[in-house]
């Protein structure tokens, strides 16, 4: 871990979702740091621009536009995003489309907090080993 | 000459006895000088005058009465006398009595003799042989016919014995037996041999003849020369001959019967069928009967008539067409010939055709299509019930008209020539086209057009698919709508598996944190029961998704390498929780295997029937898992100590929703769905899977999966 603080873009359209995910993130401070949220995709593309995370959490399932376009139009903007995509959509197919649009690491709801952190150590782990390469 | 001479030695002896007489009686009256002339003598020459010359034996007597009376007139001695006179009319008396006598003889003999030439001319004359033989065989009369045509002459053969007439010289005897025995002989056939030693053919008839005692004496014989008719007969009988021959190799029976119903021939085929009666009574021998049979046509032949009829005969099973017609026999007599024709296979294809027409015209008629053939390609010859529903048309209306007439005009080029291009193999065989009903209602029917082999025709089997075609567009319509409604039932499906499992991800979140969080004993407790309720619900939403998905499509397996203890120890420690709460003993008997499988299908299958056992078994029970190695597939058992299931609810409960126990006092967190999930797992990995129970005592569970997948699909 790196000693620079994570920063996180939580895009989710529940509100006690992203209360809980913020909550759990805060219970690593030292490492984690909400920098902003979203409530749908297309949000959450334009606060990717402007806030320029180091991760984004991203439901699927929101208004206007989904999870998957979202993960399409960060990644399009910034191949190098990191994207968790969580989700309570129980289809693998899901799962797939939203690993082919782009996102780095999956996540079912529900979740522990312990689940949580372990998904973002593998992405982390992930992108350092690519950054290794 | 003959005659001549026997007439002068008459008249000599007469004479001499005349002078004999003379001399004597002079030589008495003169030189003896009797008293008395003797004249006894006299009667000698009278009686062979007489005898001889009938009346005129008056005048030697009265020669000699003159003589007798000159001698006594002139002797010496003798005297004329009463006496003298009386003797001389006696002489004279006696001589006419005598030639009276003789002379009636002679007219009877006359008589007799003019019959016996008048026999004579006749037997001389006839143009049959007469022949008379003595009883020793001796020839002893022979006819002018008997020297033509044996060409001896009488005086050859009378007095020799007729043996060698004979070609067989027994038949001399047999003949005479024959005629001693009957006292007659007639129409007998034999052969005889000429002089030249040529056979003669003679037809003879004889009779005995026998002496006024009736001793026989002899026979007489009539033989006729019938070589002629016996080479005839010989030739009609080689022709007869020939005719059987042809008989016997017909393939008909033939059956020649008397006019007495005496079997007179039968050929090969009606011997090999009934066999040999020739020369039995035909109703004895065929039908056992002791008088004709009625049906027998014997009489109406008989009479000259040729009859044809059919004859079933139940000995051999087989029907005869019969033909009977009279047959002249050479001796005049007429038999019955019959011509045996087995039409029993005829019949029976007769039969089996009339049946087959009568079955094709059923299928034709009662066909739930229309059918009609199509003579030339043009016009409807025949048409069945189902044609004149469709058509609205009469079969009388419908007969004769033309096909192209119940076509729609936009379809008649196309259908015009339709059959014809059928029978070349240019069109197929179903078409479709637009037919018009006798009310004019357009119909939408396919049509098969078959040409019937061997005539110029076709039949056509129209099918109204006007109906189907709005049924099938229906059908079309309703599929829409199911995969419409399948489609909005696995959203729904996806969207309620997605909100129902939204809010429990704040109930686990929440709860991971809280453990972090300093809690009373209390507090902790209460947190764990909303942690297991939270799993417990979570655990209810995912198989409700599981089936609405093995119920909606396929699922593939996504197939690996999976290492048998590894996994059922991770299913036991995600269980064992609930096991120690109950204070049940999970033990375990694995072997060190992997197997190719679908590894969250395998969990799910182990942990479905391990927490079934958990669930089912009271506190302090035991659980067993073991699974067997047996080489292609391993054989897998969860055995629990629990409440057991009644017998009759085991066929049953892999069924979906099957719950042992649905009242209210049931054991709760179940939908009934585990056994079912696991059911489908094991099938897609090719397995099996069964139970055993004992109630009050425990369950095994058993289930046998390969350890290899035929279709290899690694999994992502």
């Amino acid at each position: 871990m790196g000693e620079k603080k994570k920063r996180v873009l939580i895009v989710e359209d529940a509100a006690y979702m992203r209360e809980m995910l913020q909550e759990m993130l805060h219970q690593e401070e030292r490492s984690y740091e909400v920098v902003g949220f979203a409530v749908n995709g297309k949000e959450a593309v334009e606060k990717y621009k402007e806030l320029k995370p180091d991760i984004v959490t991203m439901d699927l399932v929101m208004e206007e536009m989904d999870g998957i376009q979202a993960i399409r139009g960060i990644k399009k903007y910034d191949p190098n995003a990191l994207i968790i995509a969580i989700t309570a959509l129980g289809m693998s197919e899901y799962k797939d489309a939203a690993l082919a649009a782009g996102a780095d690491e999956y996540l079912w709801k529900p979740f522990t907090i312990k689940n949580l952190f372990e998904a973002l150590e593998r992405l982390l782990r992930k992108r350092g080993n690519e950054g290794n390469e | 000459m003959i005659k001549i001479e026997r007439l002068n030695y008459r008249f000599l002896i007469l004479l001499s006895t005349v002078l004999g007489c003379a001399i004597l009686a002079f030589f008495v009256g003169f030189v003896r000088k009797e008293t008395i002339v003797y004249t006894h003598f006299f009667y000698i020459p009278i009686l062979l005058a007489g005898v001889w010359y009938r009346k005129k034996a008056v005048y030697v007597a009265l020669f000699l009465s003159l003589l007798y009376i000159l001698i006594t007139l002139f002797s010496p001695q003798a005297t004329l006398s009463r006496y003298v006179f009386e003797r001389s009319a006696i002489f004279v008396a006696v001589a006419y009595v005598i030639g009276l006598v003789s002379e009636e003889r002679a007219k009877g003999e006359e008589k007799l003799k003019e019959t016996k030439e008048y026999l004579d001319n006749i037997i001389t004359s006839s143009a049959d042989a007469i022949v008379v033989v003595d009883m020793e065989g001796i020839v002893r009369s022979w006819n002018k016919a008997a020297e033509d045509y044996m060409g001896y002459t009488a005086e050859e053969v009378i007095g020799t014995s007729n043996k060698k007439f004979f070609a067989e010289p027994e038949e001399a005897e047999r003949i005479m037996e024959i005629v001693q025995r009957d006292g007659k002989l007639k129409n007998y056939r034999t052969t005889v041999l000429n002089k030249d030693k040529k056979p003669v053919h003679i037809s003879m008839s004889a009779a005995l003849l026998k002496d006024r005692n009736g001793i026989p004496i002899g026979t007489v014989r009539v033989s006729r020369d019938i070589t002629k008719e016996v080479e005839l007969e010989e030739k009609i009988k080689e022709e007869r001959d020939n005719l059987n021959l042809i008989l016997e190799s017909m393939d008909d029976g033939v059956y020649i019967v008397s006019k007495d119903y005496k079997v007179e021939f039968m050929n090969k085929v009606l011997i090999d069928a009934f066999g040999d009666h020739v020369g039995d009574i035909c109703y004895k021998a065929f039908h056992n009967r002791d008088d004709p049979c009625p049906m027998c046509k014997n009489p109406e032949v008989m009479k000259g008539k040729t009859v044809r009829w059919e004859w079933h005969s139940r000995r051999t099973n087989r029907t005869y067409d019969l033909f009977e017609t009279p047959l002249k026999n050479i001796d005049g007599t007429i038999s019955k010939l019959t011509i045996f024709r087995d039409i029993s296979d005829r019949k029976r294809m007769e039969d089996e055709l009339r049946d087959a027409k009568e079955r094709y015209r059923v299928i034709f008629e009662h066909a739930l299509t229309a059918l009609c053939v199509i003579e030339h390609g043009k016009f409807v010859s025949l048409a069945n019930k189902e044609f004149e529903i469709l058509s609205g048309y009469s079969r009388e209306e419908i007969k004769g008209k033309k096909w192209i007439d119940f076509t729609a005009d936009e379809d008649r080029d196309r259908v015009q020539n339709y059959c014809e291009k059928r029978r070349k193999g240019e069109a197929p065989a179903c078409s479709e086209f637009k037919f018009v009903s006798r009310n004019g209602n357009i119909k939408h029917v396919n049509a098969w057009i078959e040409p019937i082999p061997g005539a110029d025709g076709c039949i056509a089997s129209l099918l109204d698919m006007t109906e189907l075609k709005k049924k099938e567009e229906e059908l079309r319509e309703t599929c829409k709508r199911l995969a419409e409604l399948d489609k909005m039932k696995s959203d729904f499906l996806n969207v309620a598996y997605h909100e129902l499992r939204s809010p429990l991800a704040p109930i686990v979140g929440y709860a991971s944190m809280l453990e972090r969080c300093e809690l009373s004993d209390k507090g902790k407790r209460y947190l764990y029961n909303i942690e297991q309720s939270a799993r417990q619900l979570e655990k209810l939403i995912n198989r409700m998704l599981e089936l609405a998905r093995i119920d909606g499509k396929k699922i593939e397996l996504s197939l690996g390498w999976v290492h048998l203890p590894e996994l059922v120890s991770e299913v036991v420690k995600s269980l064992e929780p609930e096991a120690k709460e109950k204070r049940q003993k999970i033990s375990m008997s694995i072997p060190d295997i992997e197997i190719q499988a679908d590894k969250q299908k395998l969990i799910a299958i182990f942990s479905n029937l391990v927490s079934n056992a958990i669930k089912y078994t009271p506190e302090g029970g035991k659980i067993n898992i073991n699974v067997g190695d047996r080489g292609e597939d391993i054989r897998a058992c969860v055995a629990d100590t629990g409440i057991g299931i009644p017998e009759e609810h085991l066929p049953k409960i892999f069924e979906r929703f099957y719950m042992v126990d649905t009242s209210l006092t049931r054991k709760s967190g179940s939908l009934g769905l585990g056994l079912s999930i696991v059911k489908e797992y094991v099938k897609l990995h090719g397995g099996i899977v069964w139970a055993r129970s004992e109630v009050g005592k425990g369950s095994e569970f058993f289930f046998i999966i390969p350890k290899r997948q035929k279709t290899i699909k690694e999994g992502a």
